[in-house]
This record gives C-alpha cells, structure tokens and sequence, in this order.
C-alpha cells in the first residue's frame, strides 16, 4: 500500500511519513504484543502449572530450570506422565474416557447447530415467514431468547423429561442439549453472514437454472464457509467446556472433561498441578482447533472477496 | 403462512395437483395421529390405566420425530417451491419447540410451588407466596444491582476488542500468530479460570498478578479486599475471557466490508481516523450491535467465575443474578423459589434485550 | 525404612497382637493358621500397608491403591468365593475430590473386582455437586446408583426416606464394627433402629498450631512486654486465640520470614461447609454441658444462632477483622480450602481449625511446608459458658469440640434388595472399603479420612510406618479426645441441614463486610432465615428428628 502511495509524494514529506510509519508500527506492535502477552501468561501458567511441585506453586515460581525443576507430578496423577503411561492406571481410564465424551458431544452438537441453525438463518435473511402472528424478527427473537434462559430454570424439568425419555447419561441427550444451547448463536452469526452476501449471486443462478436449495448448497455455502467455521468454532468452546448441565444430566457412560477438572478442588484444598495437567489437556483440541480452522476462516475470506 | 415481501424472489409456475396435496395432509396427519396415540397410551400406562406399555417414553420421541420428518417432507409435497422456502427454517423451530416447550410449562408450574427438596411433603402450590418472598429478598435485589455494573462493562469490553479487531486487520507480520494468541482465552473452560487465574495467580504472597503489582508500588495487594475492587476484579476475568470472542465477530465484519468504500474514502483524502468514524464505524454497526447484544447475554448469565472465586462475596459485592440462584437452588435446594427467581429473571431479560434492539434499530437499518 | 526394622518394630507390638484377634477380618485363614501366627502376619499385614508407598515417598498414586486394595483382599476372601458375583454390575456413585475418594476406591476395588468377578460404574461428583445432585436424584426418583458415598448429615434425606438397604448381619461382622470410636456407634449410621452405615470416616474439627511461633524467643519476650502476662504458650482458649491473633498481627513469621498471623478463619463460604468454622468458635460457649442441644431449641427448632454465645463467637471475628493485619490480605475472599492449604499448610498463619486430615496432610502431602513445625490440640475451650435454660451466661471453663461433618460412610441402596446375588455383592464391595486394614492406611495417607476405629490409634503402628512418635501422638491424640469428649457438640442429623448453613454463609458474609450493623443483627438475621427454612421443611418434622438425633 505503501509503495504505490510513495510514487505520488516528494522526498521531504516520504521522510515524515516513513518516521509517522515507524511509530505507528511500533505502537501497533507494542498492543499487539503487549495483549498477546496477557492472553497468553495465564495459559503458560496454566501449562507449567502442571509441571510443579505444590511448593512450586506456592512459591508463584515461573520459569523452568530456572527457579524450579519441571516434574511430571501432574500429568502422573493422571497416568500420562512418562513414567506412567504404560502402567494400568484407573485415572487415565476416567480421563479418556471422558475426553472422548467431552469430543463427541462437543463436535456433534457444533455440527448440528451450525448445520440446523445455518439453515434457519438463510431462510430468515431471503424469505419472509408467517406462523400466525410471528415474522421474521419475532421468530429470531424467539431463537435468541433460547439462549437468554438461565441454566437452572431448565435444570430440573431437564431430568424429569430426559429421565422419562431413557436419555439420562446418554451422550445424544447432551448432543440435544448443547445444540440448543449453542442454536441461537449459530443463527445470529450466520444471519449477518447471509445479509451481507448480495441476493443477484442467487438470482443469477435461478436464472441458470437452479433450485432455491440448489442455489444455496453451491453458491451461497461456499460464501458464507468462514461465517460458519466461526460458529462452527465458538459453539465448540462453549460445548467443550459446558459444566452444569453435564454435572446435572451425566453420571457413568456420558461423563464429560469440565467436571473432572471442577473435581480437582474440594475438601482437600485443591491439586494445582492435577488440575493445570487436567486444564491444558482439555485445552489442547481448542487450540489445535484455533490453529487448524484459522487456516480456513482466510481461505473463506479470500472466497468473500469474490463478491 | 405466506412469503409476501421476500428478497429473494423466485418465480413458481408449478402446478400442483389435489391428488398431492392430499397426499401430503394425509401423511402429517397419519403420523401426526399415531404420535399423540402412542404418547396418549404411554400416559395411561404411566397412570396405570392400561395394562401394558413401553419401559420409557422413547417410543413416543422417536414417533413425535417420524411426525416432524413427515411434516417437513409435506411442506414440499403440499407446497412445492413455497413449501421448500419454509424447509430452510421449519426443522430448527421444531428441534427448540419440542426441546424447550415441556421443560418450560413444567418449570413455569414449579415456580408457583413451594418445593423444598429436603420436604418431607415434596411439592406444595403456594400461590404468589414465591413472588412476595422475592419483594422482600434483599439478596436478589442487590444481585440485580450487580448485574447493571456487569453489563455496562460490556461496552469496555467492546471498546478493546474493536481496538484489536483493528489491528489485526492491519496490515501486520504474524498475523497467523496474534488472531490465535487472542483467541486463546476463549479456550479456557471458566472452572480453570477461576483457579488457575483468580486463585493461584492472584494469590496474595506469591501469585505473578501479586508480584507484579508489588512491583508497580502497591504494597499490600488485595484483589477482593474491598467491593469495588472485587466486583472489578471478576469483571476483568470475565472479559479476559470474552473480548476474544466479540473480536473475531468484530474481525469477520471488519473483512467483509467492502474493500472498495474505503479505498475511495482514502482517495478522498480522509485520515485514517475520519475514514474510521465515517466509514468503517457505520458499517460495522449491525455486526456491532449483534456481538455486544450476544455478549450482553453471557454476561447475564455470568455465574462460574463468581461461584468458584468469591461465591459472591464480599457482602455480595459481586454476586450475580444466576449466582445468586444457584445458591438458593442447589446448595438450598429451594426449588420451586429459585425457579421463580429464574423465571422473573428470564422476564426482566426479555423486556431489557427487547428494549436494546430497539434502541438499536433506531439507527440501523437491518434487512428483516 | 528397611524391612528388618520394620519386622522388629512389629514384632514389639503386643498391644495390636492382642486386639487383632479380635478382628474377624482374617476369619478365614484363622482355620489354618495357629493363632500367634496368625496375629503376628495380621500385623505383619498392617505394617506392609503402611509402607505404601511410605512416608516422605509424596503422595501415593493409582497403583498404590490398587497394592492397597489387593493387601486387604482376606476379609473378602473369607466370605465370597472366588467369581461369585460374575455378571454383576453394580453402580457406586462418590466424590471425586482431587482425584481422592473415588479415585481411591476405584483403585482398591480394582482387586476385589478381578477376584469377585463383579463390575462396578463409577459416577463422580465434584464435592460442589454432591449435595445438589443427591437431593434431586431423591426428588425426582433418579436413583441411578446402588452403593453411594455419604456423609452422615444426609442419613436424614435418604434413610428417613426409607432409600437404603439394611446392613446384613455378616457385614457386621467383617468389618468389626465394635471397633469403631464411640460417637460413630448407634445411633449415628442407624435409623429406627436399624443399621444402614458402613463408616470409612471420622470428622471432627481440631486445633493446629504453629509450635515455632511459640518456641521462638523473640515472639515470647515482645508477649511479655505486650501480652497479658500469661506464658507464651498455645493457646486453650478463644479469649487466649483472640489476644494472641492481635498480638501476632504485625510480627515476622519465624519459618517464611514473611508476616505472621494469628488465627485463620475464613471469612468466605464453601457451600455450607464454611459455617462449621463459626461453629468451632461458638460451641465452648454455646454447648452446655447439661444440655445436648445447642443449634436449636430441642421443643421448638427455635434457632440459638443468635443467642449471646453465636453473637460472642461472631463478634470474636469481626474484632479481628477490624484490628489491621490480623488476617492476611484478602482474607474476606478466604473459604476455608484456602485457609487450610493455600494459607496454613504453605507457612501462612499461626493457627488453624480443621478436619484432621491436615494433620497427615502436613506430613504426607506436596502441598505442605509446616510438617516439621505443626502442632496440635483439641478445639480451644472458653472461660464462660452461655445456658440457654436460664439464659445466663455461667463463669465456668467450657469445652465442646466440633465433630463436624459427622464423617463419610459408604451406603447401600435398597435398589439392590430385590436381587440376591447384587446385594450380597454390593455389601461385600462397601465392607471392603469399611475394612480394618484398609481405614488404617487411608488415615495415614492422603485419601481425605479421617481415623473413626479405635484401632487406628495404635501409635505403633504409626510410628513403624515411618511417622515421629511425638507427632502422631500430638495430631492422633487431638482427634482421640474430641471424639470421647464429653462434651462434644454433635450435629443434628435433620433433613436439610445444610440449607441451613448455606443461609448463614450467606448472611455472615453481610455481616463480616460491614452491611449489618452488630454481630447481634447478623446473628438475628440468621436466626430468621433459619426459621423460614425450618417452616418450609416443616416444622412438626424437624422438631421430631432433631430430638431423636440428640437421644431425647
């Protein structure tokens, strides 16, 4: 951007302008690091956490090798460590187990959502709807308001009904769970997603010859990717670490992570290297997650540019 | 159901013959019919009426989802193209109609009781003896108060997270690196928040956060120490937690703006500032509104952090709404209160969020 | 410790040889084995247990417990073949507590499944959920589980509503129930009569204390100048904690260097469990010796919470909140895991109230830095004591030590009754973990339980397994006299009881940030919310089984 500016300006104002350049980079790189920085030092912390003794802990030590020796106390109370790893170990079993849990519900349900919502929201930015009194900004109230509702007005009707229909501890009620918790989101996301895609693309391809569902699966979809990528990920956030209703619903087959990691304070103070180990592991598939689809999000912004 | 005023306008010249439409009518009504004498019989068989029946209710579920398949399947048999218009949108109201409406009816009825569960008599319905209990509940009211600070830091929040939506929309090196370093906190579940961040490192003898305001020249740190700063102190963790999250709503909108408009505004010669206020602000206004209207949401649920790191203290300094009820209903195990607490809460939401949008569509024009 | 110290140590026990041959726990070897054999591989047995993985060893993992559980496998042997239960599937429900209780069972059961041939489901709680999640299993008729966790506050919700399967007679007799500490014997565990409790647990609140603090000879001379004239000693008294707190506030800590503090309470709540600690504070004035009651009016449930003796043990807090550095910073925020592990066990404070896990905490756990200088002794007394029937209060020393919590048993359901085969295995899985073997090891290692058998105070045994005499004796003996005291204050047993300390939680939290104005009126509003809870409940109800739990 610079260089084709330049061509324009004589020397004595390029010389201001590269020194107002510099400065600007350097306070932009100045936020930038400094707020990497504060998102980043707690999950350090979190991660060599795990690697401390409780003395360590304690004593707020940070870096390792340098004021403490990293051990594997954490990730062997979970039967991870080195050490322990092709031991039986009873606590990795549970550990597994409800990692395994925690990806099924986590993912289905995002899938779901984003599939059921994306669905709900194209139709809302294109059609016009009529359930007798209701249109269509009445209807995307009534999804929204889904996710005002607190938890624990849900919470006991939840058991009564999932108890009556055999879906206690099961991982679909979850999944049915999660996907409405996180519907609403998806909808509200998706809806600006689809306002800002121009409606000629899909006339253009009624035109050709296409279905409404034909024009929305080829030319809309792949637009409006990144949109869902995004719900797609804040549904899986908020899934992966969903607490009250997994501690509420689950008991032995759909244990989920959020519970063990809560599991790690109570009467006996708390194990913060248990509870560090337990944290980074359940963090671990976001951030490959972040880092993976991030790949994507650019992939469909470079596909949002065709418009 | 009509499709008056779509923006999306198809031409329909099908023709579709009396034969199909019955066909479809007869097809949700048939299913339909068989769901509710399935639920009908399962009902009686819970109320020992009938002799024999299903263990669970789960045939009933699975003929209630046969019925709403069918339903679907006749929106385009009986309708065709017009039918196909309503499919977009029909299974995700089916999916929440059916999921909340009997949770909802059940807990509305719990409300109106009063239902301790240590009762020896279980349920008992009082009336509005729950609604004059919560009058006169100071705990609830000064929750409330609570939840009007919260909320205002929304628009903090929202000042940050726009800041670094810009930036990262800059033209920068590792750009890769930064949108998932700040994304990263989102990750966190607010369990390991609350004690990885509130209590290990705001510990007062060794916690970094500690160390590092005893460097700044603050002797005796002290995070909870007083309300004001404590209320504080949950509300930068809570927004450590979420700024990511409006940010990359902020950042998707910021890359979808056509590129185009602000190339011209800068050819006209606009600092970046004027090119920001009167070009970028505006257009990103309708992202804005829906990320901290979203944000308002979670922020009225806010609850795991407090619970964990203060259990509202001190003097319910921090408590919020829904930490507040859940106290009273589950280390109370006050139920049928609690309910009412949540539901009156759920009102107050709808009426506050209502007011929002339209305070915000005043100056936005959002296609409906 | 070498093994042939060990076996010489063992072999000195005359005292646990006589009491082992009491146990029924090794029944069926006793057939093949003379008896002075048999008693001294008993004891040989405990020794063993008690070496995994040893003291100083940190703390002990997965395949600990599982070595544990294998150990102790005789008494089961003694009563089940081998393979009996194949088939059956039996759900235990528990705390997940740091990866304690239920992790522990887990690993000691691991045993007894592969040699019963039973499967057992695991449902952990966070301690959090524990309360919540029971009630509404009760409510709503979700009992998903046959043999659950619990501690003995709930017998009131769960045996009062007739939920849970009577112990059979040969239970009673593996796990030696005579053996236990007096007040876990009827009625604790019983309901109308009948037994239901396996207990794994003792609970009752002690004294520790930082025995540098008072060996130190700065701190004695700046008492003489500044104290009461009393010897610098711990103190046996509230009034002697309180002059010692103010006294402390301001000084250095010998062992950190850093500022030293008095007393630790915790100012903040742990969903319920936090009012204990005023408890602590207020039963040497509160309990009489003449009356049993002391948390409620026995005719009327009329609750003493605002009686002067609460209003004294409250207004003991809120002077030393007022009094500057009395307390570390942020000590409002304090719930009593904090005061315990973050604060007392990590060099923080000079005195403490807590459950006696502390006490092998300061020993055997990584978290702790205090093990060498920790001392301990019953709950302080007071110099008064408030009568509620002549509502005076009487100038007479008083001590009432808090047995809080009651303690962890483990329960069958009645779900289990019906089928034969299923009950006689999920009773032999709860004596296991009831074992006499087995609860010595739990209370010398971290588990988070406490000893409740009197066999558990054998010293020898301790002191073989690596632990300093004097130490076990000062932290073991603490717990050995509040649970024969006298005057102990015991807990109601009543449905709902901790809705009640949940309330003062809350209202103390008002109190202690400055929003009422007195101690009185904090205590007053207490007593009203109490009261509200009470008539909810039901009044009628909770007046009949609060008497029953106080024996009148």
């Amino acid at each position: 951007m610079t260089d084709t500016a330049r061509i324009f300006r004589d020397s004595a104002a390029d010389r201001a302008h590269r020194a107002k350049w510099w400065t600007s980079r350097i306070a932009i790189y100045g936020v930038l690091i400094l707020w990497a920085f504060i998102c980043l030092f707690p999950i350090y912390w979190t991660v060599t956490t795990s690697f401390k003794l409780a003395p360590d802990v304690m004593k707020g030590n940070m870096v390792p090798w340098w004021d403490y020796t990293p051990r594997w106390k954490g990730w062997q109370s979970l039967g991870l460590s080195p050490d322990a790893i092709f031991q039986t170990s009873t606590v990795r079993e549970e550990f597994l187990k409800r990692f395994l849990n925690s990806l099924v519900t986590s993912v289905t349900s995002s899938g779901l959502a984003v599939a059921l919502g994306s669905l709900a929201a194209y139709g809302l930015s294109r059609f016009s709807y009529r359930f007798g009194f209701m249109k269509n900004s009445d209807i995307s109230f009534f999804f929204l308001s889904q996710m005002i509702l607190p938890p624990v007005v849900l919470a006991l009707p939840f058991l009564v009904l999932y108890k009556s229909l055999a879906l206690l501890d099961t991982r679909v009620g979850l999944i049915l769970l999660y996907t409405l918790m996180v519907l609403p989101i998806v909808i509200w996301i998706m809806r600006d997603q689809f306002a800002g895609i121009p409606v000629e693309l899909e006339e253009a391809a009624l035109v050709d010859g296409l279905g409404i569902w034909g024009a929305f699966f080829q030319i809309v979809l792949p637009i409006a990717l990144p949109g869902m990528v995004a719900a797609f990920i804040l549904s899986l956030v908020l899934t992966w670490n969903e607490y009250f209703f997994a501690a509420l619903l689950t008991s032995t087959d759909a244990k989920t992570l959020p519970v063990m990691v809560a599991s790690q304070t109570g009467s006996q103070g708390i194990n913060w290297w248990s509870m560090a180990a337990l944290s980074s592991a359940a963090i671990l598939p976001l951030v490959l997650v972040a880092v993976f689809l991030e790949k994507y999000i650019i992939k469909g912004m470079a596909a949002g540019a065709v418009k | 159901m009509t499709t008056e005023g779509d923006l999306l306008h198809t031409v329909t010249s099908e023709r579709i013959s009396a034969l199909r439409r019955r066909a479809g009518r007869s097809l949700v009504w048939v299913t339909g019919l068989g769901f509710l004498a399935i639920a009908l019989w399962q009902g009686l068989y819970s109320f020992q009426k009938v002799g024999w029946g299903f263990d669970t209710w789960r045939p009933v579920l699975f003929a209630y989802l046969v019925w709403a398949t069918a339903l679907c399947a006749a929106q385009v048999i009986v309708r065709g193209e017009a039918g196909k218009r309503t499919l977009f949108i029909l299974p995700a109201v089916l999916f929440v109609v059916s999921l909340v409406v009997f949770p909802l009816l059940f807990g509305l009825y719990i409300s109106f009781t009063d239902w301790n569960l240590a009762s020896q008599d279980g349920m008992k319905p009082n009336g509005l003896d729950n609604l004059r209990q919560m009058w006169n509940d100071t705990f609830f009211w000064n929750a409330l108060k609570n939840m009007i600070y919260y909320v205002l830091a929304v628009l903090v929040e929202y000042a940050i997270a726009f800041g670094l939506a810009v930036l990262l929309n800059a033209q920068i090196r590792g750009r890769k690196f930064f949108r998932v370093a700040f994304l990263l906190p989102l990750m966190l579940s607010p369990v390991a928040v609350s004690w990885m961040i509130g209590k290990s490192m705001m510990e007062i003898r060794f916690g970094p956060l500690a160390r590092l305001a005893r460097e700044l020249g603050w002797d005796r740190p002290s995070f909870f120490g007083t309300p004001e700063m404590a209320r504080f102190t949950i509300m930068a963790m809570d927004a450590w937690t979420f700024i990511p999250f409006m940010m990359i709503m902020l950042l998707a909108g910021l890359q979808a703006l056509p590129k185009e408009v602000i190339e011209a505004s800068k050819v006209d010669g606009a600092t970046p500032w004027q090119s920001f206020r009167e070009v970028i602000f505006p257009l990103m206004l309708p992202v804005s509104v829906t990320a901290i209207v979203i944000r308002i949401i979670f922020k009225l649920k806010l609850a795991d952090i407090i619970i964990n790191v203060t259990s509202g203290g001190p003097g319910g300094a921090t408590d919020s709404v829904t930490s507040f009820i859940f106290r009273e209903y589950r280390d109370r195990s006050n139920v049928g209160y609690g309910t009412l607490l949540a539901m009156v809460y759920l009102v107050l939401i709808v009426i506050f969020i209502t007011l929002l949008l339209k305070f915000a569509s005043r100056f936005l024009e959002r296609p409906q | 410790m070498k093994v042939e110290l060990y076996n010489r140590i063992c072999a000195a026990q005359k005292l646990s040889r006589r009491r082992m041959l009491q146990g029924s726990a090794a029944l069926g070897a006793a057939l093949a084995m003379p008896k002075v054999a048999l008693a001294d591989s008993h004891a040989k047995l405990r020794a063993e247990i008690l070496k995994i993985p040893g003291v100083g060893a940190g703390s002990p993992t997965d395949a600990d417990w599982q070595k544990v559980g294998e150990m102790v496998l005789g008494a089961t042997k003694a009563n089940v073949a081998e393979g009996e239960f194949k088939g059956v599937e039996l759900t235990f429900m528990g705390l997940n507590n740091q990866n304690l209780h239920n992790f522990l069972f887990r690993g000691f059961l691991k045993p007894w499944e592969a040699y019963t041939g039973a499967k057992i489901n695991w449902i952990d709680l966070a301690q959090a959920d524990y309360n919540a999640r029971l009630q509404q299993s009760i409510a709503t008729g979700t009992v998903d589980f046959d043999i659950i966790e619990m501690g003995a506050p709930f017998e009131g919700d769960v045996l009062g509503k007739g939920l849970a399967s009577e112990m059979p007679g040969w239970v009673r007799d593996q796990i030696d129930m005579n053996d236990y500490v007096d007040y876990l014997k009827a009625p604790v565990g019983t309901w109308d009569g009948k037994t239901y409790r396996v207990s794994i647990d003792g609970d009752c609140h002690t004294f520790s204390y930082r025995k540098d603090y008072y060996d130190n000879a700065d701190m004695a001379s700046a008492w003489a100048t500044e104290g009461d004239g009393s010897a610098w000693a711990p103190p046996k008294t509230w009034e002697m904690v309180q002059k010692h707190s103010k006294f402390l506030a301001g000084k250095t800590d010998p062992l950190t260097g850093l500022e030293a503090y008095g007393f630790l309470d915790p100012l903040k709540g742990w969903g319920g469990f936090g009012f204990y600690f005023l408890e602590d504070r207020a039963t040497p004035y509160a309990k009489h010796p003449g009356d049993p009651a002391w948390l409620f009016d026995p005719d009327t449930m009329k609750p003493r919470v605002n009686n002067p003796a609460f209003v004294q043990a409250i207004q003991d807090v809120m002077d030393l909140i007022a009094t500057p550095n009395a307390y570390p910073a942020d000590q409002i925020n304090a719930d009593p895991g904090t005061t315990a592990f973050q604060q007392f066990l990590a060099g923080t404070g000079g005195m403490l109230d807590w459950w006696g896990d502390v006490g092998s905490s300061a020993r055997t756990s990584d978290t702790s830095v205090v093990g060498d200088v920790v001392g301990f002794d019953i709950n302080p007394g007071s110099e008064k004591v408030w009568n509620s029937q002549t509502s005076s209060w009487e100038n007479t020393p008083n001590q009432s030590p808090n047995m809080a919590y009651l303690g962890w048993g483990i329960y069958v359901m009645a779900t289990v009754d019906s089928d034969t085969k299923k009950h006689k295995a999920a009773w032999s899985a709860a004596a296991h973990l009831g074992g006499k073997d087995i609860a010595l090891w739990m209370s010398a290692y971290p588990s988070g339980f406490q000893p409740y058998r009197n066999s558990q105070f054998n010293y020898d045994e301790w002191e073989a397994a690596g632990y300093d005499r004097a130490y076990i004796e000062d932290y073991l003996g603490s717990n050995l006299e509040s649970y024969n005291h006298p005057n102990a204050a015991i807990e109601p047993r009543i449905p709902g009881i901790f809705q009640y300390y949940s309330v003062a939680e809350d209202e103390l939290a008002k109190g202690y940030a400055g929003q009422y104005k007195s101690a009185q009126e904090t205590a007053d509003a207490i007593a009203a919310a109490w009261e509200k809870i009470t008539d909810q409940i039901g009044r009628e109800s909770q007046i009949k089984l609060y008497k029953a739990s106080l024996g009148i």
